[in-house]
């Protein structure tokens, strides 16, 4: 509705503008700059991944090869074994930041006293840089001088010795990291939700005898259900493009086993310089997120209206 | 209601129970790296480790302050931070501008491109990025500033997102300012510098702030595109892997000087950076 009145208004201002003709173009010259910004360094370089896709680099020169990069990416093991790696990666960081986020949105929404200090206390991780927040969760599981590895060993030796050098160890560490990160954002997001819930309609609820968890699952969650789906689209491109923390904790390791395939696009791409494959996992990534992108625009977009 | 004193109180102690052990898990890490950081590198090395330094030692912050990071990679990244954040905001305000009070044939489908731009990650444009940055010279010493060019590219990173939060921004100010400006003979570009700009300074301020802190952050594009002295903080940090693997007190000192300058701007000024997080990623 206010967007309505607000471009209806936009047109009026548009006629009443003094100056007419001299300022016809202004809209164009005002959005000129950012474009070419962005046509110079997000357009143009994602075309010319597409291009280096199709290439592939013999003595200092560029050759056409087709599709070649992507048959032989798709019959890499290691790579098929990076994408595995990723769907786990991501999907227990999606569901445990989602959730968990949800749940502490809640209890802040409680409004009790400290709610303002705790929400700041549980963003400021999301405020430390991917590969600071992944070399003090890496420290503190150093195998032998680590705290809360040495705190394992005491209290919960069921949990495993040296986790940072098993796979299983390893892949919950980063995971752990990440989700201590990322909590913080979808807890926001979630409060941001929960504030626009009108309270009356939980209290009706609450006086027609609903209990906590209906209340929650048949009165909040389908209010807050736009909300919730673009939390999970935003946490799946974060997770699957997410590099800082493993390059910080595990680089990939042990024996592969926190390797994404963002890290694997790492190691080819820049580690070992083999352009045409970086590029064609690139393009695989890339797709990826378009679908998730598409997905998240078309919420956005059906809200507005 | 039926809700007794009673359950009120288990609620509230429930409640600041819960919320207390997230608060306490997210200051955990960071609290026992600060400890880490005064401690020297025996007691680094005690088994058991301790959370507390036995005795309070600077030998890491010492380390820290006479190397590299503080020579060359703090003033890089402040560099960059300082530069992509300012012309991001410059930019993003004038298009934000178009999108808020203009329709024109097309104009919504563009905004739409712009911010799915916005889902492309900084990843996927790393190979090719890397290839442009080599044919530019940039990766040589003596070719085009490193940091310019890293500065450009976050500067393309960031724009889709500050175009996006700082048009919700315009859109909540009542267009008849303008209006009224117009017919006192302002200038469209005036009416925009002198009344649309100061009205929307908290908006533009908070946009700045979460590109300062990404830019600060950034890890990826910096190790792919800086080499030796352009290098910034977040690259630099794995000066202190090579040399002193397991020395834990020197590279949490760093991370300590790394993360102080963005928490100190997140705690001052938190209420912004939740108002623009929020716009960012719901509305628009």
């Amino acid at each position: 509705m206010s967007n309505l009145t607000l471009s209806a208004r936009a047109e009026a201002v548009q006629h009443s503008f003094s100056g007419g003709r001299k300022y016809r173009w202004l809209p164009l010259w005002l959005l000129l700059p950012s474009i070419l910004v962005l046509l110079a360094l997000q357009v143009y370089p994602t075309l010319y991944s597409i291009y280096l896709s199709t290439t592939r680099v013999r003595r200092g020169e560029f050759m056409y090869v087709g599709l070649a990069n992507f048959e032989r990416l798709l019959r890499t093991p290691s790579f098929i074994e990076s994408l595995r790696t990723s769907l786990v990666y991501s999907t227990t960081y999606i569901i445990l930041t989602v959730s968990l986020g949800l749940m502490l949105a809640l209890l802040l929404n409680r409004r009790f006293k400290f709610t303002g200090f705790y929400l700041v206390i549980i963003f400021i991780p999301w405020v430390i840089s991917e590969v600071v927040a992944g070399t003090m969760w890496r420290w503190l599981f150093q195998p032998t001088y680590g705290l809360l590895q040495s705190w394992i060993n005491l209290y919960a030796p069921f949990l495993g010795e040296r986790l940072y050098t098993t796979s299983g160890g390893a892949l919950a560490i980063v995971i752990a990291a990440a989700v201590w990160r990322g909590l913080a954002f979808t807890t926001l997001l979630s409060l941001g939700a929960l504030q626009t819930v009108p309270q009356e309609i939980i209290e009706s609820a609450s006086l027609d005898g609903a209990s906590r968890f209906q209340r929650f699952f048949s009165v909040i969650l389908p209010q807050i259900r736009p909300t919730v789906l673009v939390m999970i689209l935003l946490t799946s491109i974060q997770s699957i493009n997410s590099v800082g923390l493993i390059f910080s904790i595990t680089r990939g390791g042990p024996g592969g086993a926190t390797r994404t395939a963002a890290y694997y696009l790492l190691q080819i791409g820049w580690e070992q310089g083999d352009f045409g494959t970086g590029a064609a996992v690139s393009v695989i990534l890339f797709m990826i997120n378009i679908t998730l992108t598409i997905a998240y625009l078309s919420i956005i977009g059906r809200r507005r209206d | 209601m039926v809700t007794s004193k009673l359950t009120r109180r288990f609620d509230q102690i429930s409640t600041h129970l819960v919320l207390g052990l997230f608060a306490l898990i997210a200051i955990f890490p960071i609290a026992y790296t600060l400890m880490t950081s005064f401690k020297s590198q025996d007691e680094v090395l005690t088994r058991p480790p301790t959370f507390f330094p036995p005795t309070w030692r600077f030998d890491g912050y010492n380390t820290v302050f006479n190397s590299d990071m503080t020579r060359f990679y703090l003033w890089n990244s402040l560099f960059n931070s300082t530069l992509s954040s300012t012309v991001v905001v410059t930019l993003a305000s004038l298009a934000s501008y178009t999108f808020s009070r203009y329709r024109f044939r097309g104009s919504r489908a563009l905004e739409l491109a712009i911010l799915g731009l916005m889902m492309i990650p900084g990843l996927t444009n790393l190979v090719p990025l890397y290839r442009i940055a080599s044919d530019l010279g940039v990766l040589r010493p003596q070719g085009l500033n490193a940091n310019l060019f890293i500065s450009a590219v976050y500067t393309a990173g960031g724009l889709p997102f500050a175009i996006w939060i700082i048009k919700s921004f315009f859109d909540s100010i009542p267009i008849e300012l303008e209006e009224a400006a117009l017919i006192d003979g302002c200038t469209p570009v005036q009416a925009l510098i002198r009344v649309v700009i100061p009205l929307a300074a908290p908006g533009l301020m908070a946009a700045f702030l979460l590109m300062f802190v990404d830019t600060w952050n950034e890890f990826l594009a910096a190790l792919v595109l800086l080499n030796g002295t352009a290098r910034t903080v977040t690259v630099g940090l794995y000066d202190f892997q090579s040399s002193f693997e397991i020395a834990y007190h020197v590279w949490t000192a760093a991370c300590i000087v790394i993360m102080l300058p963005v928490l100190i701007l997140f705690v001052l000024l938190r209420k912004r950076f939740f108002e623009a997080m929020l716009q960012g990623a719901l509305k628009g």
